[in-house]
């Protein structure tokens, strides 16, 4: 057994049958490599880190090209000339290794560099898709081209079958990278340890781990990505100390330490992925400051935003008439969430039938003025409302409502209005 | 069997595999190639002709194969005429085409002198070194288009009418020889350029010839038998003994022999008789001999076979995270009752919520977190956004993955919660 195999295998848990089957692969310089390998799997899964691991412990000759860098195909030939020649840029000058505009440039290098046994690893390879016709199934049949034996592979996050698009191209050696298991992650985040700032005394690594099965029991159902369980971990890992660090319990509290914790994992629940500061992560309807009457003004807006104009009448009169209930009517009612307005998005409504709206919900009577008209603007310089027709005119201007549902209720909930009773959503219910 | 000879061995074998010149069968084909390859060598005909097959039915190898016959038996065949080399991914239009044409024909010595400035100079003087020729004195020249059908794509396909006229014409002796892999090639070519073709097409097919005998099982077992036995007189296992290579020949044969194995390879003849798919897993087994496993075996070949039938996007549905897979069971039953109508996200969140209400074992997440999760399913190409306008929560979309890869994406992971389980199974949602 190779040495290195062990060291790779200790550095990265979890992933042992994948560095096997790419020892296999690569394991001995001295013998062909397979000419294309595609690589499959979710955000950190080790894709990447595994490869460039394996390729600097085997000292083979290789380019990492990431294809959000190299937007356009003349970077990303010239990145990976320079990677492979070993070229380095000389900030005075900036000439890159050789300059290739197109893919017949590229392989006329490749072959007069003489790169036998060296790999090109390109990653965010979905992005190949997007630029020039020939470059994906160029890449694929590298070897072909260029009769030099140098290997491609491919990283990328989705299924290899989403790239048949038009070419029937050639299928390459594919390896799936699976998401880590709970345990998985037990393994690889209770290595941080090692890296764990402020941490009391107190603390060893039993207690990290146990810190740990509880909080993946909390957080492994809403997200499975390591990079993110990581920053959540170390995050709440340091209030979790707080009480042992201020001697009001021990570390053997576990059931108290639960107890302290467990709202706090909930609420940072609620930001995950967002990577907020726990104080700004208060709903937009609390850290907006508007008006009284602006307030109505965007309630106003919502409901002529997501109520068809036929119903206006209906909803915000109050002697509407009778109206006989028709079968259409009975129907309507009885359908659950077939095409609710509210799920459609906000449609575009007149600034006449926005006041008409607003004076109706509105019970106290304010008189109609340049401040409250200037309050519209305001609504659209705030991206609350936007404007949907044509800016370079005054007259006839179309809005539309930009806030959900949920802002829109506790906005209402604040001055004291019940927007159901006047969503025609809701209004039967 | 020492560790030495079976690294030997197994070099040899991926070389083998990798780097194979020899075109094994279809002689019919392969001698008409060389019937007109030789007559515009040695008698100065022009003739035009299209290789058409499928990927992987070795079509570039007999054209290469042919060649390195012609050059290697006579002597005169270097003397007599030029080979050029086109690939439609590298020649991507015609001012590269010609530009390579200049350097393989070793013209660009003539073109030193002066400086083309444009296409058409280039294209002019190209045509005038072709057309002073006359039919016996000069050289003739041997155009090779890889991917013909590429160079139809080419504005005005001005190479490929030029090519074909001169072809026509009693002018210097050239043979334009295309490779593609489309049927309806034909069909690309405008009706001038189609008038000048000779319309000589050949066609290639993977697997055992017309009308013979053999079976496409006994031709995948041929060719692997081909791909794996050593002959004794190899050169570049002259080292290993032939002890060894005896060894190694007779377990090849006991396991081309087994009932088993020919079952497998009945099965992936069954879905493809493509040369490569026959390599993509002989490789990989190739591949994962070490000291370990020094033989080949069945099992081996058989999980290769599995793998290679398991579906990429189920693999992709056990990499999501419970939330995501939530949505996913939310966006099916969407499909089911609105008869695959599209959906945007709002509906699929009402639905989730609902569900999880339901259900208090579900944490409840908040919309930006489940807006996240719905982002990373975009990216993983599960769905696919109809239109572009809009805000996102109003985008409407398809789901791109059946019920039946979700149930058996959630029957295979494990830990799955019950409730959701439950909930994709249920037929009321």
């Amino acid at each position: 057994m190779d040495e290195n195999l062990l060291i790779l295998k200790k550095s990265f848990p979890g992933r042992a049958s994948q560095i096997d089957q790419l020892w296999n692969f690569f394991g001995t310089t001295r013998e062909p490599f397979p000419p294309t390998l595609y690589i499959s799997g979710g955000s950190s899964t080790g894709k990447s880190s595994i490869i460039s691991a394996l390729l600097k412990a085997l000292s083979i000759k290789h380019a990492m090209i990431n294809l959000v860098e190299c937007y356009t195909s003349k970077i990303l030939f010239e990145s990976i000339l320079n990677q492979l020649s070993g070229h380095e840029i000389d900030p005075k000058i900036g000439a890159p290794f050789a300059r290739c505009d197109n893919l017949m440039d590229f392989v006329e290098h490749i072959q007069k560099m003489s790169l036998a046994g060296s790999v090109i690893v390109i990653d965010k390879a979905e992005e190949l898709r997007n630029m020039e016709f020939n470059l994906l199934p160029g890449f694929l049949t590298l070897q072909e081209l260029t009769n030099v034996q140098i290997s491609v592979i491919f990283l990328s996050e989705i299924a290899f079958e989403k790239y048949y698009y038009k070419l029937n191209i050639l299928e390459p050696f594919k390896l799936h990278f699976p998401q880590y298991t709970k345990d998985e992650l037990l393994e690889i985040l209770a290595l941080d340890f090692d890296y764990l700032e402020n941490v009391s005394t107190s603390c060893d690594r039993d207690f990290y781990r146990n810190y740990l099965n509880v909080f993946l029991s909390v957080f492994y159902r809403a997200c499975r990505d390591l990079s993110e369980l990581r920053h959540m971990s170390r995050k709440n890992f340091i209030v979790y100390c707080e009480p042992i660090d201020k001697n009001q319990l021990t570390v053997h509290d576990s059931m108290a330490l639960w107890k302290h914790i467990s709202p706090i994992f909930t609420a940072s629940m609620q930001v995950l992925y967002l990577r907020t500061s726990n104080d700004s992560s208060k709903p937009l309807a609390q850290n907006l400051e508007l008006p009284f009457y602006t307030k109505y003004l965007l309630i106003a807006a919502y409901l002529a935003s997501y109520n068809s104009a036929k119903d206006d009448k209906r909803l915000f009169t109050k002697y509407h008439g009778k109206k006989t209930k028709t079968r259409k009517d009975v129907n309507r009612k009885n359908k659950v969430s077939d095409k609710l307005n509210t799920q459609m998005g906000p449609t575009t409504f007149t600034l006449d039938r926005l006041l008409a709206i607003f004076y109706s919900i509105l019970e106290d009577k304010v008189g109609f003025n340049n401040h409250l008209l200037v309050q519209v603007s305001s609504l659209v310089e705030l991206q609350l409302l936007s404007l949907a027709s044509d800016p370079s005119t005054l007259d006839d201007r179309k809005y539309k409502c930009n806030v959900n549902f949920e802002t829109i209720q506790s906005v209402s909930r604040m001055v004291g209005f019940n927007i159901r009773k006047y969503l025609s959503d809701f209004s039967h219910m | 069997m020492s560790g030495d000879s079976l690294l030997s061995i197994r070099n040899y074998l991926k070389n083998k595999i990798f780097n194979n010149q020899v075109y094994l069968g279809n002689e019919k084909q392969r001698n008409r190639v060389l019937e007109l390859l030789q007559r515009t060598a040695e008698q100065g005909e022009s003739n035009s002709m299209l290789l058409i097959g499928p990927k992987g039915s070795g079509k570039t190898k007999l054209v290469n194969s042919v060649l390195k016959d012609l050059q290697a038996n006579q002597k005169t065949f270097n003397d007599d005429c030029i080979i050029v080399k086109l690939h439609g991914l590298l020649h991507t239009n015609d001012r590269l085409a010609l530009k390579s044409i200049t350097f393989q024909m070793n013209l660009d010595n003539a073109v030193d002198g002066k400086v083309f400035g444009s296409f058409a100079e280039n294209l002019a003087f190209l045509l005038a070194c072709l057309k002073t020729g006359e039919k016996h004195t000069s050289k003739s020249v041997i155009f090779i288009l890889e991917e013909f059908d590429l160079f139809c794509g080419h504005h005005n396909q001005t190479l490929l009418y030029n090519l074909f006229d001169i072809s026509q014409s009693a002018q210097a002796p050239i043979c334009v020889l295309g490779i593609t892999c489309r049927i309806d090639v034909i069909q690309l070519l405008e009706k001038r350029v189609k008038s000048r073709f000779s319309h000589r097409q050949m066609f290639l097919y993977p697997g055992p010839e017309e009308n013979s005998e053999i079976s496409d099982l006994d031709f995948a077992l041929d060719r692997l038998k081909y791909y794996l036995e050593i002959p004794l007189s190899e050169k570049n296992l002259a080292k290993t003994s032939s002890t060894v290579k005896k060894k190694w020949n007779t377990s090849i044969q006991t396991l081309l022999n087994d009932k088993k194995f020919k079952n497998i390879i009945q099965r992936l003849t069954d879905l493809e008789l493509n040369e490569n798919i026959l390599k993509l897993i002989l490789a990989k087994c190739v591949f994962a001999l070490n000291n370990k496993n020094q033989i080949l075996t069945v099992q081996q070949f058989e999980k290769e076979l599995n793998l290679l039938e398991k579906d990429d996007m189920v693999k992709i549905l056990q990499d999501l995270s419970f939330l995501e897979l939530c949505l996913i069971v939310a966006m099916k039953h969407q499909c089911d009752i609105y008869d695959n109508n599209p959906m945007n996200f709002e509906m699929i969140f009402t639905r989730y919520v609902k569900f999880a209400n339901k259900h208090s074992s579900m944490q409840s997440v908040q919309r930006p977190v489940v807006m996240k999760a719905f982002e990373h399913i975009e990216k993983l190409e599960l769905i696919s956004m109809i239109g572009h306008q809009g805000k996102k929560e109003y985008r409407f979309f398809k789901l791109l993955v059946t019920p039946h890869q979700i149930s058996e994406a959630i029957s295979r992971s494990s830990g799955v919660p019950t409730e959701i389980v439950q909930w994709s199974n249920s037929s009321l949602a």
